[in-house]
């Protein structure tokens, strides 16, 4: 009898001294670590970059680099598909790190609610500094149009949070080798497209589709730059009283209500996480024309099986009328410094040597593109990325600041999900042009008050 | 008189790892939940401002969240229905008629509960494709040439779709315990019930459902508890609430704003009429299924 009650106390002591180590290991390591950090000699920046469709080598061939320019450096590099899920908890704890890779528009938003919360540092002298191991400013060797754009500088403070990355042009993708068999030209106007629309169905082939309704982001801007000028979008995405009550908004709704008679008739049952591939697969299969995507398209359907003759192409958003200006809506990802971060100097080092030939011939070997003066010639011959960034060399205006106005949170509203989900419904006819229109503009008072 | 304070030491030391345990990763969270839904707060920053009930009173005025109150309830109507009744005759199918086999039958029902919630996703991604798909290519044999039904498109189905992944995942779980407590009943009320003409489906209403009557009412809190949760996972990895928000339920609706929309705090607020939805909706099917327990 004792000697269970023995037993029973000795368990239930080594349970809480399990518990009881558990919590306290965490701290031991961190005072280690800061130890590193303020110690002088050696420093150690902690990276943190999304795994996208890039891949993970690409940045540790970026961080070897980095620590061999510098010498005394150690990077403590974390990479994942998610990043979201493995620093935000960190972060809660209070353990930021010092340099993040994560762009805006993800689902789980971490970088918006950072910018709502004010959390990150302004970055403005980094487009200052020299980039290491060169002579040039990293504002020197930016392609124009990124410094200013105001997906960096999201408040009306001036100031720049956040440095531009990968830049891509989002289009619309289709089978180059489709058009050249069927003798069709592409499209740039609208009635052009209607045209061709009108040609495709009598073959049974589908004018349009899209992966997933967030896609219409990138596509919007542009057309809605077709319609009205840079302007007019600058009015619609910060949210402008009765700008959708304008001749320029109601054209912009009459095309997509267009469009979505045009849409493969499958295309909303697989436009979600687990199927949106299928859509993809269409353009593949010839049975669906356009898409709208950015470049890491070709890397996701490279396994993919294609039709005979398949060649990746874009195209720019065709126009309301042949002598309007042409814009193309130009992708780029963003890279922040926390303002808890605990290294800032070293920090905007790294981010300035994000721009130089080195990084950048790196980051081109993996397909990602610098927004850099003349990073788009050091993609290899061999990866298919390189024919599309042909499309700069057309007279096209690239849009580089398209995206919402950045607000204060508004609880129960989401502009995203008011116009692009609900874009799904207007294509399957369970709304109508109205009703979607009601929406935005519901959408669009309610986050009117709350800007930044 | 020392003895009995030994005594009181020694389970004081026995149950407090588990109460402590039980405190830092159960009640303090909840009480947590409780405090932030009266916050504005993006879920990072320092800066919290208290707003009282304000996350409670925009919430009933939220379009988006009462159409996923909705779609949850119908499914936990729907799928609670159903699987009830399905696991139930299967079970007493299994363990009353005397089908070969009976092993092989449970086993295979119980499959689908063992596979994660991803795999299952991506079955019934392949069994709703309009196109290529199972449910179609059955139903094409009867409809002919019309147009395919678009299972994950059409908003007036799509639910029902999530509903009958869920079914399919949930019938093996449900029938496997009732037929653990079927078991048990003797077989000698059976044997009587027999010698009386009593038919099988009398037997099944007067003997069977009445003896297992407790396990039943455990299966329903169940069903409600793993209906919203369930429902989550599945709508994450297989719809994410779309078309247009047509398969948001309760969970995913809180962690888009939660996280998605910057709104943790009113993120928790919908966490805490969630709690209480589910706390009250099991307590109100617990009291109106309350009998005195019948013993064998």
């Amino acid at each position: 009898m004792k000697m269970k009650k023995i037993l029973a106390l000795v368990m239930a002591l080594t349970l809480s001294s399990v518990m009881v180590t558990g919590c306290g290991g965490d701290t031991d390591k961190d005072q280690s670590k800061g130890g590193n950090t303020t110690g002088g000699e050696k420093q150690t920046l902690k990276v943190a970059a999304l795994e996208s469709a890039y891949g993970a080598d690409v940045w540790k061939e970026v961080v070897k680099a980095f620590e061999e320019e510098k010498g005394n450096v150690t990077v403590d590099l974390t990479i994942d598909k998610s990043l979201e899920t493995v620093i935000s908890a960190k972060m809660k704890a209070g353990e930021y790190p010092d340099f993040v890779h994560l762009a805006t528009g993800r689902p789980d938003a971490l970088t918006e609610t950072l910018i709502k919360d004010n959390g990150l540092l302004a970055i403005d002298d980094v487009f200052d500094m020299t980039v290491p191991g060169e002579s040039k400013t990293v504002s020197e060797k930016l392609i124009p149009g990124f410094r200013d754009s105001s997906i960096i500088k999201p408040y009306s403070d001036g100031k720049t949070y956040m440095a531009p990355m990968f830049y891509s042009p989002a289009g619309l993708f289709y089978n180059a080798g489709l058009l050249k068999e069927k003798g069709w030209e592409v499209p740039t106007t609208w009635d052009q497209m209607w045209e061709l629309g009108d040609k495709a169905k009598a073959e049974g082939i589908a004018l349009f589709t899209y992966p997933t309704s967030g896609y219409f982001d990138a596509f919007s801007w542009a057309l809605l730059a077709n319609i009205g000028g840079p302007d007019f979008l600058k009015k619609v995405t910060s949210y402008e009283e009765g700008i959708w009550d304008t001749a320029e908004g109601a054209k912009y709704l009459e095309i997509m209500g267009k469009l979505a008679e045009y849409t493969e008739k499958n295309t909303v049952a697989n436009a979600n996480n687990t199927n949106y591939l299928k859509n993809q697969q269409l353009i593949l299969d010839n049975k669906a024309i356009f898409m709208p995507n950015g470049t890491w398209v070709i890397g996701e359907m490279e396994e993919a099986p294609k039709a005979e003759g398949f060649e990746w192409a874009t195209a720019s958003i065709p126009r309301v009328n042949e002598s309007d200006e042409q814009y193309i809506t130009t992708f780029f990802e963003q890279c922040w410094i926390p303002a808890a971060s605990e290294n800032q100097d070293l920090a905007k080092e790294f981010m300035a040597f994000m721009y130089s030939d080195k990084a950048a011939q790196i980051f081109a070997n993996y397909g990602a593109v610098q927004p850099i003066q003349g990073a788009s010639a050091m993609i290899p011959d061999s990866r298919g990325e390189k024919s599309l960034y042909a499309i700069y060399d057309t007279p096209v205006n690239a849009i580089t600041d398209g995206g919402f106005a950045t607000t204060d949170a508004v609880e129960g509203v989401s502009i995203a999900d008011s116009w692009f989900s609900a874009y799904d419904s207007v294509v399957s006819g369970s709304k109508t042009v109205e009703e979607w229109k009601a929406g935005i503009v519901e959408a669009s008072d309610k986050l009117r008050p709350a800007l930044k | 008189m020392e003895k009995q304070k030994g005594r009181g030491r020694f389970i004081f030391f026995c149950v407090a790892p588990a109460t402590i345990l039980f405190l830092i990763f159960m009640v303090i969270p909840t009480i947590n939940i409780f405090r932030m839904s009266f916050y504005k707060w993006g879920g990072y920053s320092p800066n919290k401002e208290f707003v009282g009930f304000n996350n409670f009173v925009t919430l009933f005025q939220d379009t988006k969240f009462l159409q996923s109150f909705q779609n949850t309830v119908l499914l936990i109507v729907i799928v609670t229905i159903v699987t009830f009744g399905l696991a139930l005759i299967f079970a007493a199918l299994l363990t009353r008629a005397k089908v070969k086999g009976t092993n092989f039958f449970r086993t295979i029902f119980y499959i689908p509960n063992i596979l994660s919630m991803v795999v299952i996703a991506a079955i019934f991604s392949a069994i709703y494709d309009p196109d290529r798909g199972l449910l179609n290519g059955i139903l094409g044999i009867f409809r002919g040439d019309a147009q395919a039904i678009a299972w994950l498109g059409d908003q007036k189905i799509v639910i029902y779709s999530i509903a009958g992944t869920l079914i399919w995942q949930a019938i093996g779980y449900y029938m496997v315990m009732y037929m653990a407590s079927m078991a048990s009943i003797p077989e000698s009320l059976y044997e009587s019930a027999n010698l009386e003409g009593v038919s099988a489906v009398k037997q099944f209403f007067t003997i069977t459902i009445p003896l297992i009557w407790t396990n039943i009412r455990t299966t329903l809190t169940f069903f409600i508890i793993s209906s919203i949760n369930l429902s989550f996972l599945l709508v994450t990895t297989m719809t994410d609430g779309k078309p247009d928000g047509a398969t948001e339920v309760f969970l995913s609706y809180m962690y888009k704003q939660a996280y998605g929309n910057s709104s943790y705090g009113y993120g928790m607020a919908i966490g805490v009429i969630v709690f209480l939805f589910s706390f009250l909706l099991s307590a109100v099917v617990n009291a109106v299924t309350k009998r005195e327990p019948i013993e064998f």
